[in-house]
């Protein structure tokens, strides 16, 4: 692959990216403005830049590399990842924006009164940010070895730097144009060169080089335990994604939450058709990428390999250039959610102490990204949706639907999701991938169901702790604001 | 778009526009109105549980009869294993009505609750 043009299509986006931050800096002059976009963006705009906050690397690059290594037990992940819409619609997306809190932390803190609470869930939100923020990292740092042959850290630390840019320069505001556009970059990014690529091969008719049905390597097929583990991450893990859910303070009113989330579900949909695709072509006829490790890299050298010429550089520089797109959106959405923790928690909740906090948010996770290694981009983005749904996920659902939920409850049930969950990751990573048994590989089926528990036996064991305002925070929460008559 | 001016972002933000005369108030003022506001709730819960559970039941019997379902494994639509096509693409049809039937039934349930608490 032609090293200039990826560069030159790193180089677009990331100028694109810090223009429509600069041009929302002229627009964004309150602190509200800065966490929220002041609250006035409307369903369309909101959806796509939900849908191009959500499709990270593990998304883009992630799901067709594992489709490539194993075939139809990859084909749930994207099912999953849109599946998790589905119940954030149904159990979470209109009683959160009618909250009127911005942050989950803030959430927790009105629906408990207790500052504790709050302490906890600011580190536990932070502590997903940051697990979420590496594998973007990685799969940025795999982009620019596997097109340009400049070292890794280029890659991660290129992201880093452009995200804290826009987010200081512009914050939500200018977030909500930036991820807009780039949902739809990374599915023009996806889409174009998957149809010209089916296209030539319809074209000269070249026989594939494999069946479809085959792995390319000797990955064993997984059980049914690892099917049911994964979907209940994926389906439990998204409605505790705080960078999903800051976007959802955005919409106007509670039934224009779940307007938008409908849109988001119809976006996903038609995203991961493509991926589907490319794993689908890759595994016919470019099967020896999964057997030299480079899975992960399909997306990106397919056009390259089934083209070749002008017409494959172009089209390689379009997926370079959508795959820089995923990792800055889903990155800088992290960043600024983290930032706003962060900054109430630490500095006072000011402009400045979020610009602050901001580059904070942003250089730990490359700390990291520099000591790991990466493993599979869709299977490391699994476990941090495995921690959050252990985590966030039963005190948000508890909150918003059980007068019972307690302080106490909630905290230790985020406690023992995160140290049920986070043992079994630390666990799993020291016997390597591969050897590490499956209950401890795909831990949310038995973590998720324990912090659940504990927080409900916890709760109803200091009833008296029950706040005096649950009935004032509830019917703030489910009662629909009026119709509005103005705008919209 | 009118912006709203925040100048103390703690943890409480300003309602949406529009929200002058709370419904919430007559929720808290009186017995009745915490009653209605119970039994929206009640019904908005019982409608997700019944969405979600409707949701994952299918998606079980869609996963069984891929792996149990005889003649599945040799299936072909175009050319295109049944498994592939079942998984990579009908899954979302189904995830997008049950989205869709969700959003007219709880925008149902929240019109009930209005028609109440302006009845009285």
């Amino acid at each position: 692959m032609n090293p200039v043009v990826s560069l030159v299509a790193f180089l677009a986006v990331s100028i694109t990216t810090a223009v429509i931050g600069f041009y929302g800096l002229r627009i964004s002059r309150t602190t509200g403005d800065f966490y929220v976009a002041s609250r006035t963006v409307p369903p369309w705009w909101n959806a796509s830049a939900i849908g191009g906050e959500y499709l990270s690397a593990a998304s883009f690059l992630g799901v067709a590399g594992l489709i490539l290594l194993s075939g139809t037990d990859a084909l749930w992940f994207p099912v999953g990842y849109t599946a998790g819409y589905l119940m954030l619609l149904l159990f979470v997306a209109a009683p959160l924006r009618r909250s009127g809190a911005y942050t989950i932390p803030d959430f927790t803190q009105a629906r408990l009164d207790s500052a504790l609470v709050r302490r906890v869930t600011s580190l536990v939100v932070v502590a997903v940010g940051w697990l979420y923020i590496v594998p973007q990292l990685h799969g940025a740092a795999l982009t620019i070895r596997i097109t340009t042959g400049l070292p890794s850290w280029v890659g991660s630390t290129a992201v880093v730097v452009v995200v804290c840019l826009t987010v200081v320069a512009g914050g939500m505001r200018s977030i909500t144009f930036v991820q807009a556009f780039q949902y739809w970059l990374k599915l023009t990014a996806l889409a174009v060169p998957v149809v010209f690529v089916l296209l030539v091969l319809a074209g000269n008719g070249s026989a594939p080089q494999a069946p479809l049905t085959v792995n390319p390597t000797s990955q064993a097929a997984a059980g049914a335990y690892q099917h049911i583990s994964l979907l209940v991450a994926l389906l439990f893990g998204t409605l505790g994604l705080p960078h999903v859910l800051v976007r959802f303070y955005t919409n106007p009113d509670g039934q224009s939450a779940r307007r938008t989330t409908l849109i988001v579900l119809g976006l996903l949909s038609v995203f991961y058709l493509f991926p589907t695709l490319s794993g689908a072509l890759g595994r016919m006829y470019a099967p020896e990428l999964a057997q030299s490790g480079q899975a992960d890299a399909l997306v990106l050298l397919l056009p390259g390999r089934l083209i070749g010429g002008t017409a494959g550089d172009v089209l390689s520089a379009l997926v370079v250039a959508g795959a820089f797109a995923a990792f800055l959106s889903t990155t800088s959405g992290l960043v600024v959610s983290l930032s706003g923790v962060i900054s109430q928690d630490l500095f006072g909740g000011s402009v400045k102490g979020f610009r602050l906090a901001a580059v904070l948010a942003a250089v730990v996770p490359l700390g990291f990204a520099f000591m790991t290694d990466s493993l599979a981009l869709a299977g490391s983005v699994g476990l941090v949706f495995a921690f959050t749904a252990s985590t966030i996920c039963p005190v948000l659902l508890l909150g918003i639907w059980w007068r019972g939920l307690t302080d106490a409850g909630a905290i230790a049930g985020m406690l023992t999701g995160a140290l049920l969950c986070g043992g079994a990751m630390v666990a799993g990573t020291v016997m390597g991938g591969g050897s590490a048994p499956a209950w401890l590989a795909q831990p949310a089926a038995w973590t998720v169901p324990a912090a659940f528990a504990v927080t409900v036996a916890v709760s109803v064991m200091t009833k008296g702790r029950v706040p005096s305002s649950v009935d004032r925070i509830m019917s703030r929460l489910h009662v629909p604001e009026r119709p509005v008559v103005t705008e919209r | 778009m009118t912006r709203v001016r925040v100048t103390a972002p703690r943890q409480s933000a300003p309602l949406a526009p529009g929200r002058v005369t709370s419904p919430r108030e007559i929720a808290e003022d009186s017995d009745s109105g915490r009653l209605f506001v119970r039994s929206l709730i009640r019904s908005q819960l019982r409608l997700a549980l019944v969405v979600a559970c409707g949701f994952l039941v299918i998606l079980a019997v869609f996963a069984l009869i891929l792996v149990y379902g005889p003649g599945v494994a040799e299936t072909r639509i175009a050319g295109v294993p049944l498994d592939w096509l079942a998984l990579g693409v009908g899954v979302y049809p189904v995830i997008g009505l049950s989205a869709w039937l969700y959003n007219r039934a709880a925008a149902r349930n929240e019109a009930r609750y209005r028609d109440l608490v302006e009845d009285k």
